[in-house]
């Protein structure tokens, strides 16, 4: 990078700065790779959000799983992109989590350079575009990613869901979406909760959320190997955050023991 | 022209006077502790002297506003492709001056026949432990580091007065609100130093607050945020305001 000669065709543009000191996509590289045996790769998961009475629930199993082998127990599925945002992943680790990476210094870069954050458009869109630049590596069945992104639109005053497929076409959701290996498990269960539950899931408070999320998580971890339960002995437990005005924040790991516990007795609540 | 080196040491002294003579009248910045970090504060009729530069690095800066941009992109650049290509915990302000800033800025000297850069910093970077660490960059390219605060101002009799006193007061025991209020009246009791009428400063220091820009970057360690770099709040300024109404 040459020192204080930084002009750059869109300002605030991390990822054209990235490609301006050499770095480039995996899908840019397509033509050098072998195909790969796709049961070799980590995958697997169960991810969901849904609206609540204070803002947006995002969580996710710990459960990272290589073919029928279960390579990791601790993995951490929501990822914060900025004080805004979180995005939870579902499919390769490897590339999720790169796009993750490559989001945050994207917003927090244009937020420093252009001194005002990115519009919550420009975020969604931002996803849009990493998803698209990995349709080849998608295609050939080892690199697809199918996240949730979660945000406070601090312009509109308000959270928002979106649902990403592996092309990068953006839907955004107005009450409540899974996805992953575990997630036709529990989508209907989802479903009926919000038709037919004691509360539709947007008037929910925040604990009752959690306690629903704890167990849909639980109920996929059920059915699917791919998606890990709970396991309070080792202190390991599903993922869960928040987005609010306040931004993102996640639940601490004390909080969710007893969410936990609570969670499993077997009671009528709500 | 420079084929002597009478002629080449002249040159650049020429240039060292022009550099310190267009800095003169810059409003001072100050960076200073506090019990959970550091922070940095300006005021001036203008704003464009604060800015966020990465998760635990803020600067301050004084100068042309061209040359301050300048220095901000390259900084912003350099620390986002190191936190990205490498970690977070990689993006360190002296890695950050001595290799990158710190040679750019010497041109100011090398290529004389180039306009030099105006401008002179003040950074501040706050480790995970809550350690604050300060550094001030000359024109030239020059920087030094201090751990009890530091500022920079174009005229002397401020910065000597002020670094006078970083280096009596513990400033790094206060809570950010009475460490702000301290600050606010180590500023106007610099600007006091050198005050003169074509100065133009309201005589209190809440009228300064009211009819100045304020400007800040707080950084936390305790904050639960992956960036600890933040403003004051509304609240804070009304409260700071109140505080100063006596200074």
């Amino acid at each position: 990078m040459k020192i204080l000669e930084n002009q750059l065709s869109t300002p605030g543009d991390f990822l054209e700065l990235l490609q301006k000191s050499g770095y480039s996509l995996p899908s840019n590289n397509l033509g050098q790779t072998n195909k790969l045996d796709s049961s070799e790769l980590i995958h697997g998961t169960t991810i969901l959000a849904f609206h609540f009475a204070d803002g947006v629930i995002v969580a996710g199993d710990r459960r990272a799983t290589a073919g029928n082998s279960i390579m990791y127990e601790h993995c951490d599925k929501v990822i914060p992109i900025d004080d805004y945002s979180v995005m939870a992943i579902a499919g390769a680790p490897a590339t999720a989590f790169e796009m993750a990476r490559v989001l945050s210094h994207n917003f927090e870069y244009y937020r420093r350079s252009q001194l005002q954050p990115l519009s919550s458009e420009g975020k969604i869109r931002a996803l849009s575009r990493l998803l698209k630049e990995n349709v080849g590596m998608a295609m050939q069945g080892v690199g697809a990613v199918s996240p949730i992104f979660a945000l406070y639109d601090q312009e509109k005053g308000k959270p928002s869901i979106h649902f990403y497929d592996l092309l990068g076409a953006e839907f955004q959701i107005t009450t409540h979406t899974v996805t992953g290996s575990g997630s036709p498990m529990v989508k209907g269960v989802l479903e009926y909760e919000d038709m037919w539950g004691a509360k539709r899931l947007s008037e929910r408070n925040r604990e009752e959320a959690a306690e629903l999320a704890m167990r849909l998580l639980h109920t996929a971890a059920h059915f699917d190997t791919a998606t890990g339960k709970a396991r309070p002995e080792d202190n390991i437990y599903p993922i869960i955050s928040f987005i609010s005005p306040e931004g993102y924040q996640f639940m601490d790991e004390k909080e969710i023991a007893v969410i936990f516990e609570k969670s499993m007795k077997r009671h009528i609540n709500v | 022209m420079f084929d002597e080196p009478y002629r080449w040491t002249e040159a650049v002294s020429a240039r060292h006077s022009y550099v310190q003579e267009k800095l003169k009248k810059a409003y001072p910045v100050l960076a200073i502790p506090f019990n959970e970090g550091a922070f940095l504060m300006a005021i001036g009729p203008q704003s464009g002297k604060i800015y966020e530069i990465y998760d635990r690095i803020a600067m301050g800066a004084m100068g042309h506003p061209a040359d301050i941009e300048k220095m901000r992109m390259t900084l912003l650049d350099m620390s986002h492709l190191e936190g990205f290509n490498r970690s977070v915990q990689d993006v360190v302000l002296g890695r950050l001056l001595q290799f990158g800033l710190a040679p750019a800025l010497k041109q100011n000297f090398e290529e004389v026949m180039r306009g030099p850069y105006l401008v002179q910093m003040a950074l501040v970077e706050v480790d995970g432990k809550g350690k604050a660490k300060f550094f001030r960059v000359n024109y030239d390219g020059h920087w030094e580091t201090f751990t009890r605060g530091t500022v920079i101002g174009g005229d002397s009799k401020l910065t000597s007065f002020v670094e006078k006193q970083l280096s009596e007061v513990e400033f790094s025991n206060l809570p950010l609100e009475e460490a702000l209020v301290e600050a606010c009246k180590l500023w106007k009791e610099g600007m006091d130093k050198i005050e003169s009428e074509e100065n133009g400063i309201p005589e209190t220091m809440k009228k300064i607050l009211d009819d100045w820009v304020l400007e800040t970057a707080v950084l936390n360690y305790k904050t639960a945020r992956k960036s600890i770099v933040r403003t004051l709040t509304d609240a804070e300024v009304d409260r700071l305001k109140a505080s100063c109404e006596k200074i």
